[in-house]
């Protein structure tokens, strides 16, 4: 999120990019990609995807920023156009099966989400082992929830959004959101009982 | 406030979203209930726990998702607002304690330039009516704030300025700017893309010492990844060798390894038998311990020391 004090540029940044300076977009992304790409990666839980929801979030932005009229906060309004992404691939993967993230090479099977993420668990095996299990758990639990729950969830614990501004982002109220994270939180507890 | 009631405010109590009143209630029958308090315990072991599903894409993704945007944006003509948007925008005056009363005379006026630009302007001339040219983008923090006397305070701000360059990537100033950026340490993109440029010049000892640097020191994977890359012509040299040896045995991201082994076992020679049997002692990855045999066994070494 912008620092308070980064606020004004924003502004500024983004008078800029409505007149047409790239430099001035670019500077934009910067400031917020890192997070949008962030959501998208743990949503769909694929580089591809995220990388692809990350292209048609920042080119609708740029298609439309003219109509932006700092009704909301750039932010809110950057974030509807992502998470609307999001919800809109999540439920459209809800009819297929979701991705298995093991490839065969020539070299045998690899993760590919290990080219995503950085290695956490340190050099103890059991630590290691656990940790991967609890990943994979969460994941399956992730995927069993509706795309609703699943994005309430994921802005609010991994992003830190408040619920208040994650229903102004989906187009709710902060009571349905509240209602959302509730659900998502029983179902984690539910599958992940024996780990805690 | 029954049991019932307060596990369900349970999660929202550790998000810090549950009102004033809510939370002074569940407080309360938190102290009173033995219950409630091990479930408090046991929710927060559960909220700790969920963080390690979190993924965070590289800097590898981020930097490639980067560039292909601007590609695209490349492609793309400006989305601009159409010639009324802009006309209003012009008029618009931001001023708010005196918007009511100028927004009638900024309408009485749009009617009279709508009169006298009918007859006046050239039509190709209206897609450019009302853009003020803007400064160039500029970030800027405040350093300090001090009083002065006299009820006045002294606040200085730290301005920073963008300026473009460009130039070959053989030219030194260049080159310069692109070291510094490649260990600059607030920007792991930065180092990526400046990796991703330097690393198309190994020849040169400087950017050869560059890699060899980000490849044991980066603390991001998508960096040291770029600088292995820019060495994989170089699994011969003996201080590139001596270097890659260190990071085999010391890097905490398997595709670094990995990649590490493949380069490696380009020049086999004995001296590597020690380092990879030494690998297979501590390495717990499954891939890269099968990676590792796999040379051993071509190397005709077993796979543990004796």
């Amino acid at each position: 999120m912008a620092q308070p004090a980064l606020r004004a540029d924003e502004s500024d940044l983004i008078r800029a990019a409505q007149k047409g300076d790239e430099r001035a977009f670019e500077q934009l992304v910067r400031l917020y990609d890192q997070n949008v790409l962030r959501l998208a990666l743990n949503l769909l839980r694929s580089p591809e995807d995220a990388n692809d929801i990350y292209q048609e979030t920042f080119l609708r932005v740029y298609k439309s920023l003219h109509t932006f009229r700092f009704d909301c906060s750039f932010h809110t309004w950057l974030y509807r156009i992502a998470t609307n992404l999001c919800l809109d691939a999540l439920r459209k993967r809800k009819v297929r099966r979701e991705e298995d993230s093991m490839i065969q090479t020539s070299d045998g099977v690899i993760n590919r989400m290990d080219t995503v993420e950085e290695e956490r668990a340190d050099g103890n095996p059991q630590r290691h082992l656990m940790s991967h299990q609890l990943r994979g758990r969460i994941q399956e639990v992730l995927a069993s929830m509706t795309p609703r729950e699943r994005t309430v969830f994921e802005m609010r614990h991994y992003q830190g959004l408040r619920l208040r501004a994650i229903g102004e982002m989906l187009g709710t109220s902060e009571e349905a959101a509240k209602n959302c994270l509730f659900r998502a939180t029983q179902k984690m507890r539910a599958a992940l009982g024996d780990f805690v | 406030m029954k049991c019932e009631e307060a596990e369900k405010f349970l999660p929202l109590f550790l998000y810090g979203e549950l009102s004033f009143g809510e939370e002074e209630r569940l407080e309360v029958h938190i102290d009173e209930c033995a219950t409630c308090r091990s479930a408090l315990d046991r929710e927060r072991a559960l909220h700790k726990a969920l963080n390690a599903g979190e993924l965070l894409p590289s800097e590898e993704l981020l930097g490639e998702c980067r560039r292909e945007l601007r590609r695209r944006v490349a492609h793309l003509e400006p989305a601009r607002a159409n010639f009324w948007s802009r006309l209003k925008e012009g008029f618009t005056i931001r001023i708010h304690p005196f918007a009511p009363a100028a927004q009638p005379l900024g309408a009485v006026a749009l009617v009279a330039l709508g009169f006298f630009a009918a007859r006046v302007v050239p039509a190709e001339f209206g897609g450019r009516f009302g853009m003020a040219s803007l400064a160039d983008p500029v970030t800027s923090r405040v350093r300090y704030v001090e009083p002065v006397g006299s009820g006045k305070i002294q606040i200085v701000i730290d301005e920073t300025r963008q300026r473009v360059l460009s130039g070959s990537p053989e030219d030194q100033k260049i080159q310069g700017l692109l070291f510094a950026a490649a260990k600059d340490p607030s920007d792991p993109g930065l180092r990526v893309e400046s990796m991703d440029i330097l690393k198309s010049r190994p020849d040169s000892s400087e950017v050869r010492s560059a890699l060899l640097y980000a490849l044991q020191h980066d603390s991001n994977a998508g960096v040291r990844l770029k600088a292995l890359d820019g060495l994989k012509n170089f699994g011969a040299d003996p201080e590139t060798r001596k270097v890659l040896t260190q990071v085999l045995l010391a890097d905490k991201n398997p595709g670094v390894r990995t990649q590490v082994i493949d380069l490696l076992i380009q020049s086999k020679g004995d001296s590597m038998v020690g380092v990879l049997q030494e690998l297979m002692r501590k390495e717990d990855n499954g891939y890269i311990r099968m990676r590792c045999q796999k040379a051993l066994h071509e190397l005709n070494a077993s796979v543990d020391t004796f």
